[in-house]
């Protein structure tokens, strides 16, 4: 072939999937991660006659099909039924894509702490069933890492940082160190979107009437979506909003689904104390009571020592929910804060001997964060390197599924 | 999904949003399409009022011998612009001066690929027709590589037009599945008298490729379609294309999809066999008391 057919990427997320081919700046598709299959009560319900196998939907057409069942095969980011994950990919690529998988490469993503079973599996159906050329199984942190490359120079592209991914359920900080994720320090915390648009609707359904019940999520998560940003500091932003509410409270306008009536809602304070959750999680979290910024602080505190100022120095924002205007900033400056007591706790402990050399921290946001794995995977998978470094069905053939274990780390100029 | 759909769905949304929207977005998208087919989308010289479809297809130059251009005309017209750089066809639409149905503009623009292939049919098609009428017929064959090593061939005759796929796989045990599949597929004529015959050979052409360079080995199938006019006729004719010139990929799509049944038959019998494993652990002998804490002694 003269020129080489574009590669496949497609990165399976809990919530949704985002595929599309390498070397393009944005996914051509983002759908739920969800398959609508047939359910019958028979007993072998799992095993289908005829061609029943191939009747199913995927993407946002499961929730038009009120004669299936919608199913997530994807549980916190792995594969829990790989039945249906197979069925998946299979209209991925045939429906969607429109791709004769024996013509592209492939590069598929993981979340951290997978296990190498699931690696090998995913490499059975990917050369067994589909028969592709080539497979790259990629960590999804690391490609969050390549995604912010767009925003820096060359020299300074590099595989060492600190990924905070949050997505719509939960939200990770992942310290990776050369293009690998360093396991035993990772930590979850348990606000992300979802939790912010919950709290946006309870502040919401105490103060505003004009909204119908049954749209009030829908109603929250546009407010969140549309207005709301991150403030350096509650008690000014609020003296703020006092002093000059005609510019700071917007106002909303939404349709009642069922009676077609506009109605109106004022959006006050909810714009930054939805967001804010993050670095107050007390606000709406009893049980969980650690600002992000600390979180961050730990986790690097954990890692090796050679790698703590590269962390700090990197520090990657990935998912739908950093998107809030000031995030990245507002991280930084608290975790500067942080950084900056400790060291001058320090330097007061020796007695003004040890003059330790200051922390750079940094924030890097980008315009990709929105779907920065699935980028991320796009930019690797368009270099000449991805090439030589995936799995090939001829290595498969002659090693088994095992090679699928390891992927080595690629794309940094050495 | 048991038919693969003709339109490709990456072009129809992309237009879609563009075409529809009152301040489109910029874009430059390059996806691929069945059959090695690379689509261009993008705003030539970033001007963002418009946008430009282009479409390279392997076999553009076989297919440039049989019509494509003039049939292309015929359906895009005003469209159809100097091709890209490096690509064969290219459509230009300018948002600021559309027609007024732009649903069809897109549909029309999704079919791209489809409306390319579609003019050696249509022409053999038509001379079926003529050779039927005059009461002679010619031996050629219309000859497109579809893809790399695999051919699609088309010859008219008197009563009949042949259409013969052949067809590579990569891997032997996609040649078993396909047989089994090609031989449902005979099978399945039984019961639709009106579907065309089908005939399947595996590693050698068929009788009327004898003699030419067609490829001979035990990975290649040669599928044969015979299509009367009663296919052909300017009715049925467009259903007839559209379902024909999917049919490789239709048929490697069943093959991964029966691969993908049988795994999932493997694993429902896996599990079964864990289940009667499990039963067989042995009991774990623990000392048995009773309830005064006495030891059960057997004997």
């Amino acid at each position: 072939m003269a020129t080489r057919l574009p590669a496949a990427v497609i990165d399976n997320g809990t919530g949704y999937t985002k595929l599309g081919y390498a070397g393009n700046p944005e996914p051509q598709y983002i759908f739920p991660s969800c398959i609508a299959v047939k359910e019958s009560a028979g007993v072998r319900s799992n095993i289908a006659r005829g061609i029943d196998d191939l009747d199913f939907y995927i993407g946002d057409d499961c929730f038009e099909q009120p004669a299936y069942a919608a199913k997530y095969p994807i549980r916190h980011g792995v594969v829990e039924d790989w039945n249906l994950m197979e069925r998946f990919w299979e209209q991925c690529i045939f429906k969607y894509l429109r791709a004769e998988p024996e013509d592209h490469y492939f590069l598929l993503t993981e979340p951290p702490l997978n296990t190498p079973e699931n690696r090998e599996y995913t490499a059975e159906i990917m050369f067994e069933s589909f028969n592709v050329p080539g497979l790259y199984i990629a960590v999804q942190a690391v490609l969050a890492l390549a995604a912010s490359w767009t925003s820096r120079e060359v020299s300074q592209r590099t595989l060492t940082g600190t990924v905070i991914d949050s997505g719509d359920g939960v939200t990770h900080v992942i310290p990776v160190a050369d293009g690998y994720v360093i396991g035993s320090c990772i930590k979850h915390i348990p606000i992300a979107g979802r939790d912010i648009t919950h709290f946006i609707q309870q502040i919401l359904r105490e103060r505003e009437v004009g909204i119908p019940p049954e749209q009030s999520l829908e109603t929250a998560k546009q407010i969140k979506e549309r207005y709301s940003y991150i403030c350096p500091d509650i008690a000014k932003e609020f003296a703020k909003y006092e002093k000059e509410p005609a510019k700071w409270i917007k106002k909303y306008e939404g349709i009642n689904n069922i009676s077609k009536r506009p109605f109106n809602v004022d959006v006050g304070y909810e714009r930054f104390l939805g967001p804010e959750i993050y670095f107050h999680p007390e606000f709406c979290n009893e049980d969980f009571q650690t600002p992000i910024s600390e979180v961050v602080d730990t986790v690097i505190q954990n890692c090796p020592i050679d790698v703590r100022r590269p962390l700090y120095k990197n520090i990657v924002l990935s998912g739908g929910s950093t998107m809030f205007k000031d995030f990245g900033k507002r991280l930084q400056r608290d975790v500067k804060r942080t950084v900056d007591s400790r060291l001058r706790i320090s330097e007061q402990l020796s007695g003004g001997k040890l003059k330790p050399t200051s922390i750079d921290v940094q924030v890097v946001s980008h315009s990709m964060q929105r779907y920065a794995v699935w980028f991320g995977g796009s930019l690797l998978a368009a270099t000449p390197e991805f090439y030589s470094v995936c799995h090939t069905k001829a290595d498969y053939m002659e090693n088994g599924p095992s090679i699928c274990r390891h992927n080595p780390v690629f794309g940094v100029m050495s | 999904m048991i038919l693969l759909e003709i339109e490709n769905k990456i072009v129809e949304t992309t237009l879609k949003s563009r075409l529809n929207s009152q301040k489109p977005d910029a874009v430059d998208q390059t996806v691929a399409d069945y059959d090695g087919v690379v689509f261009h989308i993008s705003n030539p010289g970033r001007d963002k009022s418009k946008i430009m479809v282009s479409i390279s297809i392997r076999s553009y130059a076989q297919l440039q011998q049989h019509g494509v251009d003039e049939h292309l005309a015929t359906i895009y017209g005003n469209y159809l612009t100097t091709p890209e750089e490096g690509y064969d066809v290219s459509l230009l639409f300018d948002l600021e001066n559309l027609s007024s149905d732009k649903d069809i503009l897109i549909r029309n623009a999704s079919l791209l690929k489809r409306n390319c292939v579609a003019c050696v049919f249509e022409k053999y098609f038509d001379l079926q027709k003529q050779y039927e009428d005059q009461g002679v017929q010619s031996k050629d064959f219309a000859i497109i590589n579809y893809r790399e090593d695999e051919t699609l061939y088309i010859q008219a005759q008197k009563d009949r037009v042949v259409v013969i796929f052949s067809t590579l796989f990569k891997d032997e045990n996609d040649i078993i599945i396909g047989k089994v599949f090609m031989q449902e597929f005979k099978e399945g004529r039984r019961g639709r008298q009106e579907a065309p015959q089908v005939l399947f050979s595996h590693r050698d052409p068929p009788l009327e490729l004898r003699g030419t360079s067609a490829r001979i080995g035990d990975n290649v199938a040669y599928i044969s379609f015979v299509l009367f006019p009663r296919h052909t006729n300017p009715k049925n004719r467009q259903n007839t294309i559209n379902v024909i010139h999917t049919f490789r990929n239709y048929l490697h799509y069943h093959i991964k999809c029966s691969k993908a049944y049988l795994h999932s038959r493997m694993r429902a019998r896996t599990e079964d066999f864990l289940k009667v494993l499990n039963r067989a652990k042995p009991e774990k002998v623990s000392e048995k008391k009773t309830i005064s804490g006495k030891t059960f002694v057997r004997r």
